[in-house]
């Protein structure tokens, strides 16, 4: 009996990728050389994104009887496996399609986030380290870069990077060539595409390793002299936080405002943990820079963000564009601006008549547009007027009240107030969203931080607990399983009394 | 119906001495017009679509051949078509996808299979089953049996499926009983070759037809007592006249093996499969050359027993690779044998599993089991130590990765005008609180994924407002149907909108109205604004319609307008107002919308006439990565990317270069309130002397205010 068997290729893609085009792209190379090939799919017609397989066999030898070829492939028995992103990588491993004495595996490590990734109310992405170490373990050989960038940068399509590395790999019994007739035989868009495929080809002959995302460095220290000296007076490791705080509070409000900053930071910093220093730090800053309707207008007019515009856009020079933005502040944002007592009176109106859910001012202002420009810029005008508004007394409040729980958390444990200090990333958002975030941390506040401050619970069972309750508060937008949580927790501490029927 | 067939259609034109090269469906399709056939007709669905979208492109050539076509409304309907068999003789094709159309061509195959056929007729079905299946898995074996149609489950290799598509017109004439061919969604896409044959006209066509309708013959009709009659031939004449076809033709094949005290009995479909599979053990090579007797079943209904018996006899067991359950054909096995007294085992569900796909994996196992225990002297230790060892690796890889590898379901497309109504719909149940939400078949059921999750029950294509209508009277709070203007004219206008009005029903239904069924490839239907005949719309409305029905609260929404859409379904669920109330979303398939608009813009962009070009985006800074605006809509460009404020940590939302600048995130940041983060450019492209005017004039007066005078940044010299 004949031993040889069929080269068995799959390809994992999601659909409206054009992933058929690669596959054609593979049958076609193969028939040309002469060999026999099959390929077969499932494709999903019109449903885009959802992640689909194509599959192909190639018999290794020219001849003109027709060897049965198969349909689905089988876990262990994958010569090549090709993922165009790489999650989907992920997948196929974990379906056993990835085999240490087989599998060449080529995949792209960019990243197309699943709907539940993208919809978490913090970070759902998932963790790709792990993945890189699954390819390792698991192909006998892999070609893993970035090709949505190669893709981009040569202006072709990503299944042309593919193919590329495919033909480098040499796995097939085909040569470069073949393909490249493929591609100007299709006849769409060759020359781009020939530009991904020669990319691909270089990195299948030579394997580059994917660059992990590196946060962008931090800017220099604050060009702020008076306050430069006061930041480098800072532990080490708060510095850096501290320098982009100052200068984000500078352009917020103005010197003063800064100064408070770190007038607040200090009462932190001198409790002597770093990690807490730090992290105070980062949410400090943010907290004090605090989202309202001036602040939003004082963004969008920033030349910066039209210079980005521009470059992600594509604008030409001088080519005519318009921006236009979407606000829609509520009866609440736009009082909120009034001083203390006036905007009280007016939002306890608007609750009694029932306008606070219902009156938003809805604007759509053309930023880069003369009328636009003037609302925006008299709104950010109102800067120096901020410190007199009721939502700047409301946020400063709240602001004093979060570190007073941090300062007397610490004297505790100090477990217990880096998670206080934790807290603060539930509030965040306009509107709706920081309504919401604010009330969990309340809640949050008043049945685990107080009753641990005022020792009417062990400082380790709410450390833990506030863990818990930050991820059941971002788990849900109803605020369900925050209640739920919050509801066991309780339950958990009572002590259970013996039923007197036992 | 955008999308161009040119390069299949080519092949399907192709004769004697040509190879033809394709997927299986389009072959399908070639050996239909290579069999003389009279008429072709079907309904859309996967994976069998193609048959028909391909032969509306052909339509010269059809005429040509004088080949009638008929896009039908439904499966019924097409099933009905091949009445034209009945009395004629014309040979006719019909497709759907199984198991749903079968169902719902029930009626007419009965009562076609009944009277029998004169003129060959060819039921294509789909197969949508095991992997990617998007219905629920039942099996067209037993419509084969219930009503006497003879079912044809090739080989997936295209030669044996063209022969079957041809021989199958024979064996229908042969024993005047309609035949069927089953498919797998893979075999419909697989690639190969086979001879091509000149396509060949029939007998009676358009272009030569009949003089005149046949003779009255009660014993045609669907009625007792002609009926008894019928019943009778079924089984006295054509049964016995299929089996004496199969076996004189040779449809199912035996395959040579050395170790003739075993054997396998395999659907044609699973031959393919099977072989790995004996590969894997190392008791067949590539070329089907195997050491195992099988008999391959291209035949599954009817069984041949004689075949079954003497393929049997002198075995000590036989293993029967049949997929999908009940295990008709193997129950079918055992009565022929006992019947004949023959003391074969017989092996089958237990050593292979009783539900999921036959993979190479689900019978290589059973295969492992069915040699240990039948032919314990070969050893297959080798084979099973690899089996084994790609199995550890696969546990290995899914412990290191863990389970919560993020799904990736299908979603709805960018700038597809139904997700917006889903948006109203979550909008909407935060101010009066969760409603039952009744779904349906098409690209609306992609709603009940995340971030939507919309949809209590899914019964049936264009049922949704059917199954509402028991749920509505035992409910504090109306009820919501949700259907595709596809499955409207598929049943809905009938079994939902006329029911609700005949028995008084006060429900809501929301019919989207995108212009083709788009779900199955974009194909026409009745209130399309085109048709494939003459390219004018058919004029069958879907208001005009209701109202005629009687429907009193019928709005028409543009379903990119938000705001507008909430306000309606609010009213429509909670106005005092008794009776059906339809809101009509309109907004053409975004699909369809693009392949004709990418080609219109290019064009105009070369002629240097003005574009303007809308893209969405959204303020890195202003973003505060709470992703609201996802939850609400899911859109596949706007995702996130990490944020590169070094203060926070939570990604921030982006919209990618896949934006075909719908304004549903504007919409929705608006009527949902959510955050200032986002903005729409308008870029003008090849601008008029009044663009370049006005734009100068507001970047000079906002630099003179003190204002970014938005220069534009240098670009690298990228194509548009």
């Amino acid at each position: 009996m004949n031993q040889t068997r069929p080269l068995c290729i799959l390809i994992a893609a999601m659909g409206g990728e054009g992933g058929g085009v690669l596959t054609g792209w593979i049958v076609d190379a193969a028939e040309r050389a002469g060999y026999p090939v099959q390929s077969t799919s499932i494709p999903g017609v019109a449903q885009r994104t959802g992640a689909t397989t194509y599959y192909i066999e190639i018999w290794p030898e020219k001849t003109t009887q027709r060897p049965v070829m198969c349909l689905n492939p089988m876990p262990g028995q994958v010569d090549v496996m090709i993922a165009s992103e790489f999650v989907e990588a992920g997948r196929a491993i974990a379906n056993g399609f990835v085999s240490p004495d087989r599998t060449l595996l080529i995949a792209s490590t960019h990243r197309i986030f699943a709907v539940a990734e993208k919809s978490a109310m913090g970070d759902g992405r998932y963790d790709t380290g792990k993945l890189f170490r699954a390819a390792k373990d698991h192909a006998r050989h892999t070609i893993l870069f970035d090709m949505d960038q190669a893709a981009k940068d040569a202006g072709s399509i990503l299944n042309a990077v593919l193919l590329g590395a495919l033909a480098g790999s040499g796995t097939l019994p085909l040569d470069a060539a073949a393909f490249e007739d493929g591609i100007r035989t299709e006849g769409k868009a060759v020359e781009s595409n020939l530009a991904g495929f020669r990319f691909g080809l270089s990195h299948g002959q030579n394997e580059i390793e994917a660059r992990a995302d590196v946060l962008s460095s931090l800017p220099p220290a604050a060009a702020m002299p008076a306050l430069a000296d006061r930041i480098a007076r800072l532990p080490m490791a708060v510095q850096k936080f501290a320098a982009e705080g100052i200068k984000r509070l500078v352009d917020y409000q103005g010197v003063a405002y800064a100064r408070l900053y770190l007038d607040r930071l200090d009462t932190v910093a001198k409790l002597g943990d770093e990690a807490l220093a730090n992290e105070t730090a980062r949410h400090l800053a943010l907290r004090m820079s605090f989202e309202d309707v001036i602040r939003v207008a004082q963004l969008k007019l920033k030349p910066e963000r039209f210079a980005a515009i521009e470059r992600e856009q594509r604008v030409k020079p001088g080519q005519p564009y318009t921006v236009a933005e979407f606000l829609k502040p509520g009866v609440e944002e736009i009082a909120s601006l009034l001083p203390p007592a006036m905007a009280r009176s007016v939002i306890a109106l608007c609750e009694r008549r029932g306008w606070t859910e219902k009156l938003h001012l809805a604007m759509t202002v053309q930023s880069n547009r003369i009328g636009g420009y003037l609302k925006l810029r008299m709104l950010a005008g109102l800067r120096g007027w901020r410190p007199r508004s009721a939502r700047y007394a409301e946020e400063q409040a709240r602001i004093e009240d979060w570190l007073d729980l941090i300062r007397r958390a610490a004297a505790l444990n100090l477990h217990l107030a880096r998670e206080i200090v934790d807290c603060a990333r539930l509030i965040k958002g306009y509107g709706d969203t920081f309504k919401r975030g604010a009330g969990n941390f309340e809640r949050i506040r008043d049945r685990v931080i107080l009753p641990a401050l005022e020792h009417r619970l062990s400082t380790t069972a709410a450390t833990d607990a506030l863990v818990q309750a930050r991820t059941a508060a971002l788990a849900d937008p109803d605020g369900q399983s925050l209640g739920n949580m919050l509801g066991d927790f309780e339950a958990s501490l009572r002590p259970a009394v013996p039923q007197a029927a036992e | 119906m955008e999308r161009s067939f040119a390069k299949e259609i080519e092949s399907l034109r192709l004769g004697d001495g040509d190879i033809f090269r394709g997927e299986g469906i389009l072959a399908v399709t070639k050996a239909i017009l290579q069999s003389g056939v009279s008429y072709v007709g079907g309904y859309q669905g996967a994976p069998v679509s193609h048959l028909v979208d391909v032969l509306v492109q052909a339509q010269d050539m059809l005429d040509d051949l004088g080949i009638h076509l008929e896009t039908c409304t439904n499966e019924a309907s097409a099933a009905a078509l091949l009445g034209a068999s009945i009395h004629y003789p014309a040979r006719g094709c019909v497709t759907w996808k199984a198991i749903v159309g079968t169902n719902v061509a029930s009626d007419a195959l009965s009562n076609l299979a009944s009277p029998g056929v004169a003129g060959g007729a060819l039921i294509v079905v789909g197969e949508d089953y095991g992997e990617g299946a998007s219905v629920i898995q039942e099996r067209s074996h037993a419509y084969a049996m219930k009503s006497s149609i003879w079912l044809l489950d090739p080989r997936p290799d295209l030669p044996m499926i063209t022969r079957c598509v041809e021989e199958g017109f024979e064996l229908s004439e042969a024993t005047n009983t309609p035949v069927m061919l089953e498919l797998r969604i893979r075999a419909c896409h697989v690639t190969g070759e086979f001879p091509a044959k000149n396509n060949k006209p029939a007998k009676v066509s358009r272009n030569s037809r009949l003089p005149g309708p046949a003779a009255f013959n009660y014993d045609r009709l669907a009625h007792p007592p002609a009926t008894f009659m019928q019943e009778k031939l079924k089984l006295e004449q054509r049964l016995p006249a299929a089996r004496k076809f199969i076996l004189e033709r040779g449809l199912n094949e035996t395959m040579p093996g050395d170790l003739s005290e075993i054997g396998i009995v395999v659907q044609g479909g699973l031959y393919n499969a099977l072989n790995r599979a004996l590969m894997n053990l190392g008791l067949a090579d590539a070329f089907g050359n195997s050491r195992v007797p099988t008999l391959v079943l291209n035949v599954t209904y009817p069984l041949v027993p004689e075949q079954l018996v003497q393929f049997c006899t002198g075995k000590r067991a036989v293993l029967m690779v049949e997929e999908g359950s009940p295990d008709y054909i193997e129950q079918a096995l055992h009565t022929a044998l006992r019947r004949a007294d023959v003391n074969t085992r017989v092996h089958g569900k237990g050593m292979l599993p009783a539900a999921g796909e036959y993979s190479i994996e689900a019978l290589t196992r059973g295969l492992l089991a069915f040699v240990k225990t039948e032919q314990p002297q070969i050893d297959v230790s080798a084979a099973d130590a690899a089996f084994n060892g790609a199995l550890e690796n696969r546990k290995t890889a899914q412990t290191l990765i863990g389970t919560n590898l993020p799904l990736r379901p299908p979603t709805f497309c960018t700038g597809c005008p139904e997700r917006p109504v889903f948006t109203a719909i979550k909008l909407v149940e935060r101010e009066i609180g969760k409603v039952h939400v009744a779904a349906d078949i098409g690209c609306h059921a992609l709603a009940t994924f995340a971030p939507f999750s919309l949809g209590h029950s899914i019964l049936g294509y264009g049922m949704s407002l059917a199954s509402a209508a028991g749920v509505g009277p035992l409910m504090n709070t109306r009820s919501l149907a949700i259907m595709g203007d596809g499955g409207f004219w598929h049943n809905g206008v009938l079994s939902g909108v006329a029911s609700a009005m005949f028995n008084r029903g006060d429900g809501v239904l929301v019919v989207m109205q995108n212009g083709y069924t788009s779900a199955t490839g974009v194909q026409y239907i009745p209130s399309s604004a085109g048709n494939r005949v003459d390219g004018l719309a058919s004029g069958s409305d879907i208001e005009t319609t209701v109202k005629a029905l009687g429907v009193k609260w019928v709005k028409r929404i543009r379903s990119y307008s938000l705001g507008t859409m909430r306000e309606t379904l609010r009213d429509a669920l909670t106005t005092t107002t008794k009776g059906l109330k339809i809101i009509l979303a309109e907004g053409e398939c975004q699909l369809a919308r693009q392949r004709r608009l990418r080609s219109d813009e290019a064009k105009a962009l070369k002629s240097g006439e003005r574009v303007l070009r809308t893209r969405f985006g959204i303020d890195d800074a202003v973003c505060t990565g709470d992703h609201s605006c996802i939850r609400l809509s899911g859109c596949p460009s706007l995702t996130i990317k990490p944020n590169p404020d070094p203060l926070r940590t939570d990604p921030v939302a982006s919209v990618n270069s896949g934006c075909v600048g719908c304004g549903h995130c504007g919409e929705v940041a608006h009527a949902a309130v959510l955050c200032p983060s986002f903005y729409k450019t308008e870029i003008v492209h090849n601008p008029g002397w009044w663009d370049r005017f006005s734009d100068r004039l507001h970047r000079a007066v906002i630099g003179w205010l003190g204002g970014s005078k938005a220069a534009p940044a240098p670009m690298p010299a990228a194509g548009e």
